[in-house]
């Protein structure tokens, strides 16, 4: 015969679980990126604004001799799709308890937000556009556009890099993602904003 | 501990009878505590003292425009706008939203039976990097900087501390926002959360999403100034402008909103009668809430051009902003009617501060006038001749609605310092002190705004925009208006010395009332971890469900008193439950 032992459901030993810990950090995040999507929306309108009334007078936006290329700036969105996938790629690891390929992923994206900041720097030098004078076009505003989401970008890397440390000091496993869900948050809104300055700045002149 | 870390990470302190003020000044509170309680103390008492210092630039600058004989502190009229300027940073960005911020820090937590607030070392961070760049932005002003300054060095260093000071007040308010959204106590959903703590919510959403669009401004101001686009002082007039999306109605009701959220607490505890309708007066705060941001929006929308109603949405937002102030107070003042009513500063100043911001609401309809008859006399050939001077769009108009709603927010300021008090210090404020702090706010707010709407009618320019050359026969009104200003300036002191006061020592250690939310369970000033076990509640006022026990024990000096209903009926078992010693542990993340 088959020895059939009853025991209970939940044994009364067991305390009661803990309750899970609030994602702070995810909401955080999401606050704090939301701050930072209001901030790109407002230097964005004044940008569109500033173009159409300087248009609208029958000027030319860009001054002479400014070209901005679509090469680099196309190639800038490229690889910050990649990186996204690279971020997903991230938590999805961590996700599955899978270490090595967790930091991979991060390193691979860490690299293409580099890739990013260096393409940017070359796209600046080859534009060739004078931020001091007279010209009716005020390219501080372009280089506001353009240096705020280089910020926010590196403020992207940053995050993504402490939650990888912390994930290598053993914080973040597959019950536990909440950093490296944060930051791949964090880093999507980024490269949303680089589309919406790709579009606005590289793609409609 | 990082700093997107939770947790206080000192250890629950033992309860030894000791003042527990002495607590607070400790140097590890000053300097290296997360506990949000200390946090708290630090911008309230900063605040105080910027918004102090805010009033009295203000103060001047109204006198001088008044063109008094023998008063003449500035050189010049470019002077008189930086000392004006200087007057309205600091008021609004050094004062009332710092000190609503700081106590939001302070109450939130506690309110939602939270051991700590979200990301507490932020918090911290965002306290010294204000304070620095609060000091900053004064310096600027001194050295010659600011719009209309002569030393562009300085110029592009008042927009930088500016901006700074505003990204600061943006970190803070996430940290409130996010300890609201994700660290309440179980059983506590947003609807029953506190009508304060919803409304420091609504009231950190928009400061979230409106502020930063300022720094972008600002930042601009900062590459325009910086790269010769902005060579003249004249041409630097734009500069003012910066500031107005959030300083100009409907945008400037944002600050109304912990002013009611504070008004209706008061009003439920010292009525000893709670707010029946809770959601609707939380429906009511969101309302606002999205008005004062759609006006933010609209507001930069049309940044660089003369202001202008002439804005189907525009128009729509200033007639029905009064609606939701309205609907707080009548569902808030059936309490007053039906509860037992105790003349307290709280309850006065909250009052006042609802009422000022209702007159601003209502005053500010004023301005769709013109825009609604040019409709009806455009599209219906209404034939309706107004006098031009309801065009009161860049008058000064605006200034006396910022006048009273700046004023409600030092009327809230005063309601919620003087509400929790005692749990913030663990002494009492001085109550006649408030009394006569909310007595000077309400007639400061009134002589400061009315005289400048009446302005908005009778003169087109604002000082501003004749560099300081007023016309004749508004000279006297500006006057008053700087009288106005003065009194405010007098209950921004009494409300420092209140502040002082308290977190010196001085007051009585038993606490003056009690309340029926979270913040009223523990002791005053809290525990680090504010809450011997996580609390459960049911309903939004859980201190008056039945069966609701923290397993708290009270002791010391500060020991929570009954309500004065209740004092007479405490029993044995209550004070038996006083004899012992509290064993309170620093709680984990709720």
């Amino acid at each position: 015969m088959t020895d059939i032992t009853v025991y209970d459901v939940i044994p009364e030993r067991v305390a009661a679980p803990t309750p899970t810990r609030p994602r702070l950090l995810v909401i955080g995040t999401m606050l704090a990126s939301a701050a930072v999507a209001m901030g790109m929306a407002g230097l964005l309108g004044i940008y569109l604004e500033t173009r159409a009334d300087v248009m609208a007078e029958g000027q030319r936006w860009l001054p002479d001799g400014v070209n901005i290329p679509l090469t680099q700036p196309n190639m800038m969105a490229m690889t910050l799709l990649l990186s996204v996938f690279a971020m997903v790629w991230a938590v999805g690891s961590i996700k599955a308890d899978d270490r090595p390929n967790t930091y991979i992923a991060l390193g691979l994206a860490l690299m293409f937000g580099i890739a990013y900041i260096s393409q940017t720097a070359y796209l600046l030098t080859i534009m060739e556009m004078p931020i001091r004078g007279d010209v009716l076009e005020r390219p501080p505003l372009l280089y506001a556009l353009i240096g705020t989401h280089l910020v926010v970008m590196i403020a992207a890397m940053l995050y993504a890099a402490a939650m990888g440390i912390r994930t290598l000091g053993g914080e973040y496993n597959s019950k536990d993602v909440e950093g490296l869900y944060g930051a791949a948050s964090f880093w999507t809104v980024a490269v949303v904003l680089y589309l919406a300055v790709w579009y606005a700045i590289y793609i409609t002149k | 501990m990082a700093m997107t870390d939770t947790r206080s990470e000192a250890a629950a302190p033992v309860d030894d009878g000791a003042a527990p003020v002495a607590d607070s000044a400790a140097i590890t509170d000053v300097f290296g505590n997360g506990d949000h309680k200390a946090i708290g103390r630090l911008w309230i008492v900063s605040a105080a003292l910027f918004l102090l210092g805010g009033l009295v630039a203000n103060v001047v600058a109204g006198f001088e425009q008044s063109n008094l004989d023998g008063f003449e502190i500035t050189k010049d009229g470019d002077q008189l706008v930086q000392l004006w300027s200087l007057g309205r940073d600091l008021v609004m960005f050094g004062g009332i939203v710092p000190l609503l911020v700081g106590i939001a820090i302070y109450v939130t937590p506690l309110q939602i039976g939270a051991s700590a607030l979200a990301f507490s070392r932020g918090a911290a961070t965002a306290f010294w990097i204000w304070l620095v760049a609060t000091g900053i932005l004064v310096l600027a002003y001194i050295m010659n900087g600011g719009p209309r300054g002569g030393r562009t060095d300085y110029v592009v260093l008042w927009a930088l501390a500016l901006a700074v000071m505003i990204g600061a007040i943006v970190w803070a308010l996430i940290c409130v926002a996010t300890t609201i959204l994700g660290a309440r106590t179980a059983g506590m959903s947003l609807d029953k959360a506190p009508v304060s703590t919803w409304s420091f919510f609504t009231f950190a959403i928009v400061g979230i999403l409106a502020l930063p669009i300022v720094m972008g401004e600002l930042l601009l101001a900062y590459l325009d100034v910086r790269y010769g686009y902005l060579p003249t002082d004249a041409s630097r007039d734009t500069l003012l402008s910066v500031l107005d999306s959030v300083s100009i109605a409907p945008a400037i009701y944002w600050i109304g909103i912990p002013v009611l959220g504070i008004a209706v607490e008061a009003i439920s505890v010292h009525t000893g009668k709670s707010v029946r309708f809770h959601r609707s007066v939380m429906a009511a705060l969101g309302i606002l809430a999205v008005y004062s941001f759609a006006g933010d929006f609209l507001s930069f929308a049309g940044r660089g051009r003369p202001i202008s109603f002439d804005n189907g949405a525009y128009v729509v937002l200033i007639l029905l902003s009064a609606i939701p102030v309205l609907s707080v107070l009548g569902l808030a003042g059936e309490s007053l009617k039906t509860g037992s009513v105790k003349v307290r500063t709280p309850l006065v100043a909250g009052m006042a501060g609802g009422v000022l911001l209702l007159a601003a609401t209502g005053a500010s309809v004023l301005t769709a006038v013109a825009p609604i008859v040019g409709f009806l006399n455009t599209n219906f050939d209404a034939n309706i001749n107004l006098d031009s001077a309801w065009n009161l769009a860049g008058t000064s108009f605006h200034e006396g609605i910022r006048g009273l709603v700046i004023a409600a927010g030092v009327l809230g300021a005063i309601a919620g310092v003087n509400h929790w008090g005692h749990k913030i210090w663990g002494r009492s404020v001085e109550d006649r002190l408030g009394l006569l702090a909310t007595l000077a706010a309400v007639g400061g707010g009134l002589v400061w705004g009315i005289p400048l709407i009446i302005n908005g009618f009778l003169s087109p320019d604002t000082f501003i925009a004749t560099g300081g050359v007023i016309e004749d026969g508004v000279e006297v009104l500006n006057l008053v208006s700087a009288i106005g200003t003065a009194l405010l300036a007098g209950a921004a002191a009494l409300l420092l010395l209140q502040v002082l006061g308290a977190a010196g020592g001085r007051g009585s250690s038993v606490e003056p009332w009690t309340g029926n939310t979270l913040e009223w369970a523990t002791t005053s000033p809290p525990p680090i971890g504010n809450f011997a076990t996580a609390p459960f509640v049911s309903s939004a006022t859980p201190l008056d469900d039945e069966g609701f026990d923290l397993g708290l024990v009270r002791t010391g000096t500060s020991a929570p008193v009954a309500s004065e209903a209740d004092a007479s009926d405490a029993d044995d078992s209550g004070a038996e439950a006083a004899a012992e010693p509290a064993e309170v542990t620093a709680g984990g993340d709720a």
